[in-house]
């Protein structure tokens, strides 16, 4: 909808520049009044996905983020360049995590990228 | 500790021996030597009125042979300004003091990074609101419901959310240090809930990494990610804070991730 904003982030493809991520979404859910379960299951979400992105992601390249507000809701895309990338375990523990902590993940896998989108209802909206 | 055994009698012992050497130790024209002697004995004396003092601050996580260090201090500085004539119990002089210093110690010690003691405040007033809003609104409070409570901005709150990152974890094991006085620590205030967890389906290639994990992170983990409790819920059942919580499930994923990466 026309209501609808997004933010967009670029850092070098590095475990070092997650908690960048992290913290924006923090900061971003919380402009969105999310409550702070919600907000810190989000953080540890967003770095638990970056970790499965990085592990596949070419060292040289970037890490991208792209942040959908909607109202009352978050998705978060993590994505970055990967040669020969192939679709994350979706048995093991990483995506259960991630499947605990969200509303919705899902992966995103092209022979030369690798993404996973996260989004988050707000508890408040039920 | 000669001191310990002692009843009534002895207690009235330790008060005139304290009023004796007290009287020489702020006398005029003792000599240097006399002096040193008696606060030396004062020390000696009054050791147990510091350790009742630091007991109470055990389970918080800092060692208790620090905490009786810190005590210390704040003894000698009693004694030094503490003037008899003021016909005030040393005991009760000394007490608030002793108190003071190791609270100070805990305000001090309590940050793995310097962090500003506006911002240390400011994770206290989240603290204190996250509890009260939890339970009036029945649910986590919202950022902006936190900062309408304290009277600051979100801006405010979510600055101090990031400081609190800083605070070092105290683990839950502290307490019980293994000295004959150890109390329970927090791990043992943690319910036994091991009955229900064992329906719980743990996938097979993870469940080796998390029995290596040390018992409550274990059951942090587990509470959360297999019983699908809240992180807000965890810590009340727990006894910690959300915060508190938050960071060791942090901490537990980013040692599995690590472990998992070692295996590969």
């Amino acid at each position: 909808m026309t209501t609808r904003s997004d933010v967009e982030l670029r850092v070098p493809a590095d475990t070092a520049y997650v908690a960048v991520l992290r913290t924006t979404t923090a900061g971003l859910a919380a402009r969105l009044d999310f409550t702070l379960d919600d907000i810190e299951d989000l953080r540890i979400a967003v770095g638990e996905a970056c970790a499965m992105v990085l592990e596949q992601a070419r060292a040289d390249g970037d890490l991208h983020a792209t942040f959908d507000l909607g109202s009352g809701e978050l998705s978060v895309t993590v994505s970055a360049d990967a040669d020969a990338a192939s679709e994350p375990d979706k048995d093991g523990f990483a995506w259960q995590v991630l499947t605990a902590l969200t509303t919705r993940a899902s992966a995103e896998v092209t022979p030369d990228a690798v993404g996973i989108t996260l989004s988050m209802k707000s508890a408040l909206l039920d | 500790m000669e001191l310990e055994d002692t009843g009534v009698e002895g207690l009235l012992t330790t008060r005139e021996q304290s009023m004796a050497l007290f009287a020489d130790f702020t006398a005029e024209g003792v000599g240097e030597a006399r002096r040193t002697e008696c606060r030396d004995a004062l020390v000696h004396l009054h050791l147990p009125l510091v350790e009742h003092c630091a007991r109470r601050f055990r389970n918080r996580g800092e060692p208790y042979d620090d905490l009786l260090q810190v005590g210390t201090i704040g003894l000698l500085k009693s004694i030094d300004r503490f003037d008899p004539d003021r016909g005030v119990e040393f005991s009760t002089y000394a007490t608030p003091t002793i108190i003071g210093e190791i609270k100070r110690y805990f305000r001090d010690k309590g940050w793995a990074i310097r962090v500003p003691r506006r911002l240390q405040e400011m994770r206290m007033m989240i603290g204190a609101a996250t509890s009260e809003l939890s339970q009036s609104l029945g649910r986590s409070p919202t950022p902006r419901e936190i900062a309408e409570r304290i009277g600051v901005t979100v801006e405010d709150v979510m600055e101090g959310l990031e400081s609190s990152n800083a605070y070092s974890t105290l683990s839950l094991d502290a307490g019980g240090d293994g000295s004959d006085e150890g109390g329970p620590s927090m791990l043992d205030a943690i319910g036994e809930d091991d009955a229900a967890l064992e329906h719980v389906e743990i996938r097979e290639s993870i469940k080796p990494l998390i029995e290596q994990l040390p018992a409550r992170e274990k059951q942090i983990l587990l509470l959360r990610f297999f019983r699908g409790m809240t992180q807000s819920q965890i810590a009340a059942e727990i006894g910690v804070s959300q915060m508190h919580v938050s960071r060791l499930l942090n901490r537990t994923l980013e040692q599995l991730r690590e472990s998992l990466h070692g295996r590969a």
